[in-house]
This record gives structure tokens, C-alpha cells and sequence, in this order.
């Protein structure tokens, strides 16, 4: 009985390979005092067969890196899910991965390991970034048995924290897109949109630069007052 | 699956999503919709987006040889020179930066910066190198940069030419191509039976008499034949050196179709020898130049010079028109049609001039008719108001008034003719047959003196019509002290040059700083801008002012940049880039007319630039720009 068999109860089914390069995944560390353009992060969007942060399953993963202050278009990430037994849901209107593209879709652990490696040591970006860094840790530990510790920002908070004077409440992505009048191509897909959330971080890094946040630390640490002085009761 | 491969696939499978957005969005463009697929596709996979905030630099030239190519995705870039906040360029979605410099391996000498929220997509210069090599059409566009731009429009306008008349023939043809067949020739002493024969055999309408080393003597053609048919002469066996006309006019191969129209044109000839090195090589012939045209100008004008009436003359004028149209969709360029339609204008008014006097009987005194304004300029478009004078000599004031009671019922009779003509009464009635534009030399004089003296607005707006003087029918020597005085003292005056500037920069082009073009709105039209106000008239004012300063003698806008680059008073590349701009927005202008024309429409000068397509709209903003400049550079020189 290996030391490990605990992590993972119910996945007997990663091989040796697998096994190894689960072992070699990159740990995160905590969010730096490096500049932002010096930070490689990784911006995800993921499309899934619900809301239901219990039930509903991750059905694509698609990732663009913002390295040296740029999204480089040479490193990018898109992955459908393979799911056996996927029921056909009203999500399926939004993102379009029907029956027959999921059922081409690879194998799960597969996809995961491959994400993982390309994260590497990256904090993650996300517009709602809780939802996602939800999903995306239970795929994880349900397929691989991994867990996910690596930092994330999310640009939804990121957003008016830094543009104040944008005045849009309870703004989605589309809101943040149009308010910057911002080209995407097809929405609703999870590379488009990893992409649009990304070009929205580059504007939002710029702005923090101007107003002296130019440190990952910086900016998880400002994040974090604005979260709570919303939070506090008003008198 | 080691860590690069994973990548590599990973790349290939996002292929499907991002790179194929982006690859769309760089098709709407030049070169890139012009580039392979695959080679597109390699550009956007070894790119990097890159954000930039308002003011945010990219590219200075402290930063050392530049390292990447830049595609503008979203927003605005503005180049700006180290010495000056003045925008010498704009960047807009689309278009890329910065070629000279990168091909160059040198740093850029403008900085640029974003001008508002921009995103870039920045290519590496090894991935540059490599598309460079990869892609001709990327190729072609990076060597040849804006000038390559011009060059599509032109093969645009050929095109459609080409589509019209299912032709390729071009104004700008070399005359070389043009003369296909060897020239017929014979020596000085041939006789002339002998020399008819040969041209008869040959079906050529002209031989060249050479000497032994092939250098043209003469030319005999039929017009020559029949003269000596005419003459009476039955003696066939003379030489033919006897009958030939002497020292020839000849081009070299290397000039071009239009210039031997144009010779044609003005020296009233049928045939132009191609001579190079003293050597015959061909000869051009009307019939050469204009056998795919059922009107042409050498012919149209002979038969204006020669028309018996009036009547003639307005029937001609619908002809001019028609070569108009002809001549644009074979591709000249604005210059050149100016230039014919100046030609052609200048034989109607002589012609009315000499009918009138043929009519109305000589009034016995010479004088010269004079035209100011745009005529004056030979910038003329085919819809023209007249503005004219008439000059004399006279002794005093008695004698001037004397002979102006002779010449007013001419000149009269002279502007109704031309009215009829096509030539729009001037409404300011600055016309020959006013007492006041009928006037001796003594009194011009006084005249011009008086504008310069006094710089009131009134003044300044007539020095603008009325210093663009050239005679058009009678001696020019009068004219030309004239303009001799007008320049002694405009260079002696600095106040005036002054208030000449002033005047030049009161029509701003409408560029704005934040969109493309400033529009206005008269009702519920279309926002539009004006080509000739805000976009020819900034060129032709600074012209003319730094022209009259600098004592340059030219009236012609494009003449007088010219000298003024060689004499120093404009930097080389200022000068060619405002002859280019200046030329573009003239020739849109004309596009505008004759599609005016086709449509039934009334003459306007008004275009909306959403209706240009996008190459167009991209040329003719930067046209402007350049008059933007323009204006800038007088400012500055008179501390405006």
C-alpha cells in the first residue's frame, strides 16, 4: 500500500507516467515584491456544465500568459474535457461545448497535468476568480488528487478597485469590455474570453502602476483593505 | 510528453480560438490581407499584445536600434520630433510602426507615444527578419512603406480604368514602349518621289531625314506633302531636304506619354522624334498617343484654336469634359490634368480674344489679358470662375483713361464670350470688362503697392487673388515687371509677410488631435470637410507667401515648393511630402467632381470620408496633416 494511496481515494486510474508528473508539479509561493512586468501570470477562464459549485464539472480550460507586461501569444492554453457522462444542460447555450465536443475532448487528468505544468509557479487571474479557483481545485483534486494552493486575483474586484471613477456596479466582464471599449472576438469560449480578461488586466496593471501599486504583494495587500472596508458597516 | 512539447501542443490547439481572432482582425488591413495565411498565422503566434496608457512612450530614440515591429490593435500612436510638441504623424488601428527605423537597424528619430488607451501587438525582430523573408507581399510593404500605400491607390485608379476601357494604356507609358516600329528614314538627299514612296509603302504618316551617323536633320510628313501639292511643285525629284521641317522636335525615350502630349499640345505637332544619345531610336506619333481615344488633346486643341465661332467653342468645351474623364480613368494624376485643362483653357480664351476682335474690330491698341487666382496658377478643375484684367501701356493718366474707353466694350463682349464658354462670371466682378481691372502699368502698380502698403483683410484677401497674375494672350513684359515689383516689395516688408502668414493659417485642416478627421455639419447633411478650403488652400497660401518672400517668381503651387526646396527655404523632404499631400487631395477632389458628374449631381468640393475606402481615408488624413504642418512650420517662422 503506497504512502500516497490516501490522496487519492477515488482515482485509480493515473499511471506511473502521470504519477511522475504529478510529483513534479511546481509548488506556488506566496504573491511577491517583484514588479508586476517582472510576474508571469496566467489569466483562466473556464467553462463548465453549471453553476453548481458542488455537482457541475469543468468542461474546458483556456489560459493566456501575461509575461514581461504582455500577453504572449506563444504561450497559450486550451483544453476541452473529456466527460463521460455529461447531461445535456441549459449552460450548453452559453458555452456552446455540445455532446460531440466533449465527447472529443481528452482525458481529464491528462488535461490537468497539462495545465498544471503550464502554470508552473504563476499566481492565477480570473474574472470572479473564486468561482473558478473552486472548480478548478476540486477538478483537480477529484482527477489527480492535487492540491491547489497557487494565489489568485480576481479581476472582477481588481477592476473597480483600481478604475474608481468607472461607476459601474456589480460590473460583469461584458460591462468592464465595453467600458474600455475593448475588441474581443467570440465570447463565451474559454480562450476568447481568458484573452479578453486578459488584455482588461494589462489596462488595470497599467493603472495600478500610476497609482504606485507596482508589486504583485502591493496590490493582493490593497485588494484586500478595499475587500474589507466593503464589507464594514457604514455608520 | 516533455514540458516544450506540452507548450508546443497547447499552442496548437489555442490556434483555434485567439490567434484566429487576431488573424481576422489583421485582414482588414494592408499588408496583411494581402499575406498568406500561414505566414499570418506565424506573425500572430510570435507576437506579444502590449497595453499602453495616454502619453505612455513606446519607441524613443534614446532607447538605441529598435528591436520590434508594432501593429496598432486598438487605440492611437503620435510621433513626436525630441524639439517640438507639434504631431508630425498618427498611427491609427491597423496600421504598423516603425519600418524605416527597423530596416534601418537604427534607432527612430520620433517618439511615439499612445495617445489614448492602445494596445499593441509587437513582433520580435529575428520573427521580423523571418516574415520578412517569408511573405513578399509583407515584403514589399515593409521596403516600399507609405509610398507603397500611394502606389495601390494609383494601381487602383488604373485598375478601374482598365475595367472601364479594357485597356492598359497610361499616361505615364515611357515613350520607348510606346514606339514599337522602327522608324522609317532616309538621307537629305533622297528625292522626294522616292521618300513618299517609302512612306507610303511603310503606312507611316512621317519619315525622318538623318544624317550618316543617324542624328535627326529634319522631318517630313503629310502635312508637309501637301503643302508641297499645294505650292504647286512638280518637281518630284528634288531632294527631300528641300521641303523637310528643319531641327526637329524630339523627347528622349525615357520621357513619357503625357510629355509628348503635352509638346504636341503647345507647339502644335503631329510627331515627336525619340533621340537618344544624338541617336534616332523612334518616332511617337498622335495617332501613337491617342488611338485608343476617339477625342484627343492635340486634336481638341487645333480645333479650338481654329474654331470659326463662338458656338464652336461652347459646343468644344463638353468635349474638354470628356478627355477630363478619359485621361483620369487612364491614370494621370491631378498635375497633369490641371496642366491639360490650363492648356486647354488658355487656346478657348485666346480664341475668344481674337474672334471678339475679328467681331468687334481691333481696337488698335495692344495689350495683354491677364488672369489672377487659380488660373493664374494653371491649377485649374474643370468648373472655373473667371478672374481676369487686361493690361496696357500708357503715357499718363489722360492717355490710360483714353485707352481704357477703348478696350472696356472688348473686354466686355471678351467675358460675355467666355461666360457662354463655360467660364462663370466672377461674382466679385473681377473681371476685364470692370473699369477697375482695365488698367495700365503705371496704375497695377499703384495698385499692388497700395495692398502691400496697407495690410487691411480686404487687401490680403485680393493680394491672394490677385499676385497669382500671369498674362494669357498678348505680350508678357509688362507682366513680368509687374511681378518683379510685387516681389522687391514683398520682400522688403515683413509686416505684410506677416499678416500673409496670419492670413495662410485662418483655414485649419481637419485633422483633430482626437478622432481622424473633424467634420462639420450644415444642416442634416452628412458631416463633411471641404478638399479645396481646408485641404489646397493651406498648401497654395504658404506657398504663395514664402514664394513672394523669397522672391521666387513661379505661381504655380507645386512650381513654387519646388524652388523653394532648392533654394533652401524648405527642407528637401518637407517639400516632397507637401507636393505629395497636396497632390493627393487635388486628385480626390477630381475623383469627387467626375463622380459628381456621372451622378447628375452639382459640383461640391464637400466629401464625406466615410464614403473613401480605407487606403484612401488613411492617405488623406495624413495628407492633411502635412498642410497641418505646413501651416505649423509658417507659424513658427513668423512667431505666429
Amino acid at each position: 500500500m503506497s504512502l500516497f494511496s490516501w490522496l487519492r481515494p477515488h482515482r485509480p486510474g493515473l499511471d506511473e507516467h502521470q504519477q511522475v508528473r504529478l510529483a513534479q508539479l511546481p509548488t506556488a509561493g506566496a504573491l511577491g515584491e517583484n514588479t508586476l512586468r517582472d510576474q508571469r501570470w496566467v489569466v483562466l477562464d473556464l467553462e463548465t456544465s453549471g453553476l453548481n459549485l458542488n455537482r457541475d464539472l469543468v468542461l474546458s480550460i483556456g489560459a493566456v500568459v501575461i509575461e514581461d507586461g504582455a500577453i504572449d501569444f506563444s504561450q497559450q492554453f486550451e483544453r476541452t474535457l473529456l466527460r463521460a457522462h455529461t447531461k445535456l444542460s441549459p449552460s450548453v447555450l452559453i458555452h456552446g461545448l455540445g455532446p460531440s465536443a466533449i465527447a472529443a475532448g481528452c482525458d481529464p487528468a491528462e488535461a490537468l497535468l497539462d495545465f498544471m505544468d503550464f502554470v508552473g509557479d504563476s499566481p492565477l487571474l480570473a474574472f470572479h476568480a473564486p468561482f473558478d479557483q473552486h472548480m478548478l481545485g476540486r477538478a483537480l483534486k477529484d482527477s489527480l488528487g492535487y492540491r491547489l494552493a497557487h494565489p489568485f486575483l480576481d479581476v472582477a474586484d481588481l477592476a473597480p478597485l483600481l478604475c474608481p471613477q468607472a461607476h459601474i456596479r456589480e460590473a460583469g466582464l461584458d460591462d468592464w469590455i465595453a467600458h474600455f471599449n475593448l475588441q474581443v472576438g467570440e465570447r463565451h469560449h474559454a480562450s476568447a474570453d481568458a484573452l479578453a480578461t486578459a488584455e482588461l488586466m494589462l489596462i488595470l496593471f497599467s493603472r495600478a502602476r500610476q497609482q504606485g501599486l507596482d508589486s504583485p504583494a502591493l496590490l493582493q495587500q490593497r485588494l484586500s483593505q478595499w475587500k474589507r472596508r466593503k464589507q464594514a458597516p457604514s455608520f | 510528453m516533455s514540458k516544450a512539447d506540452a507548450f508546443t501542443q497547447a499552442g496548437k490547439t489555442a490556434v483555434l480560438q485567439n490567434i484566429h481572432g487576431t488573424l481576422q482582425f489583421l485582414q482588414r488591413f494592408p499588408p496583411f490581407n494581402q499575406m498568406e495565411n500561414a505566414h499570418l498565422a506565424f506573425l500572430v503566434e510570435q507576437c506579444q499584445l502590449r497595453f499602453y496608457g495616454p502619453g505612455e512612450s513606446i519607441l524613443k530614440p534614446s532607447a538605441g536600434p529598435v528591436e520590434h515591429f508594432y501593429i496598432v490593435k486598438q487605440g492611437r500612436v503620435v510621433g513626436q520630433r525630441p524639439d517640438s510638441a507639434e504631431t508630425t504623424f498618427e498611427i491609427a488601428t491597423g496600421e504598423c510602426f516603425p519600418l524605416a527605423a527597423l530596416l534601418g537597424e537604427r534607432a527612430t528619430r520620433t517618439e511615439h507615444k499612445a495617445a489614448e488607451d492602445t494596445f499593441c501587438l509587437q513582433l520580435n525582430k529575428p520573427a521580423f527578419i523571418k516574415l520578412f523573408a517569408l511573405s513578399g507581399a509583407f515584403r514589399d510593404f515593409a521596403l516600399r512603406g507609405v509610398s507603397s500605400l500611394l502606389d495601390q491607390v494609383n494601381q487602383q485608379v488604373q485598375q478601374k480604368a482598365v475595367e472601364n476601357l479594357g485597356t492598359q494604356y497610361s499616361l505615364n507609358t515611357r515613350l520607348g514602349e510606346l514606339a514599337m516600329r522602327h522608324p522609317v528614314t532616309c538621307s537629305p538627299l533622297t528625292p522626294l518621289r522616292e521618300a513618299v514612296t517609302l512612306m507610303h509603302e511603310q503606312q507611316v504618316g512621317s519619315i525622318v531625314v538623318v544624317d550618316e551617323h543617324k542624328a535627326p536633320l529634319g522631318i517630313f510628313t503629310l502635312r508637309d506633302l501637301r503643302h508641297v501639292v499645294a505650292d504647286g511643285t512638280s518637281d518630284f525629284t528634288q531632294a527631300i531636304e528641300r521641303h523637310m521641317t528643319q531641327a526637329p522636335f524630339f523627347l528622349s525615350p525615357d520621357h513619357s506619354a503625357f510629355d509628348a502630349a503635352i509638346a504636341m499640345t503647345e507647339r502644335h505637332i503631329a510627331h515627336v522624334c525619340l533621340v537618344k544619345d544624338r541617336r534616332l531610336c523612334g518616332v511617337v506619333s498622335e495617332r501613337d498617343l491617342f488611338s485608343l481615344q476617339r477625342v484627343d488633346l492635340v486634336h481638341l486643341a487645333r480645333t479650338i484654336r481654329n474654331a470659326p465661332r463662338v458656338e464652336n467653342l461652347v459646343a468644344l468645351r463638353g468635349e474638354i469634359g470628356q478627355l477630363v474623364e478619359r485621361m483620369l480613368a487612364h491614370g494621370a494624376s491631378s498635375t497633369q490634368i490641371t496642366h491639360i485643362i490650363t492648356l486647354l483653357n488658355d487656346h478657348t480664351v485666346c480664341r475668344v480674344i481674337e474672334l471678339s476682335i475679328a467681331d468687334k474690330g481691333d481696337p488698335g491698341v495692344p495689350f495683354s489679358w491677364l488672369c489672377f487666382g487659380s488660373e493664374g496658377r494653371r491649377e485649374q478643375t474643370l468648373h472655373t470662375d473667371q478672374d481676369n484684367g487686361i493690361l496696357f501701356d500708357a503715357r499718363d493718366a489722360a492717355h490710360a483713361a483714353e485707352i481704357r474707353g477703348l478696350l472696356l466694350p472688348l473686354a466686355q463682349q471678351i467675358n460675355q464670350s467666355l461666360a457662354l464658354c463655360g467660364f462663370t462670371l466672377c461674382k466679385g466682378n473681377i473681371m476685364a470688362g470692370n473699369p477697375e481691372l482695365c488698367l495700365s502699368r503705371a496704375e497695377w502698380a499703384r495698385r499692388f503697392a497700395a495692398f502691400i502698403r496697407e495690410a487691411t483683410p480686404e487687401n490680403l484677401l485680393k493680394s491672394s487673388i490677385y499676385f497669382d497674375l500671369r498674362v494669357v494672350w498678348g505680350d508678357e513684359q509688362g507682366c513680368d515687371q509687374l511681378r518683379q515689383g510685387i516681389l522687391d516689395q514683398v520682400a522688403d516688408n515683413r509686416l505684410f509677410q506677416r499678416m500673409m502668414a496670419e492670413n495662410a493659417l485662418r483655414q485649419r485642416p481637419p485633422v483633430g488631435r482626437f478622432r481622424d478627421f473633424v467634420l462639420t455639419r450644415k444642416g442634416s447633411d452628412k458631416a463633411t470637410l471641404d478638399l479645396k478650403v481646408q485641404g489646397l488652400t493651406p498648401f497654395v497660401d504658404g506657398a504663395r507667401l514664402l514664394a513672394l518672400a523669397n522672391g521666387i517668381a513661379a505661381n504655380n503651387t507645386l512650381e513654387r515648393l519646388r524652388q523653394l526646396v532648392d533654394k533652401e527655404v524648405i527642407e528637401r523632404l518637407d517639400g516632397a511630402a507637401y507636393e505629395e499631400a497636396y497632390h493627393f487631395i487635388q486628385q480626390t477632389r477630381m475623383q469627387q467632381h467626375q463622380l459628381q458628374t456621372r451622378e447628375n449631381q452639382p459640383y461640391s468640393n464637400r466629401v464625406d470620408p466615410d464614403s473613401l475606402n480605407h487606403l484612401d481615408r488613411r492617405i488623406l488624413r495624413e495628407s492633411l496633416r502635412q498642410a497641418q504642418r505646413l501651416q505649423s512650420s509658417l507659424a513658427l517662422r513668423y512667431q505666429l
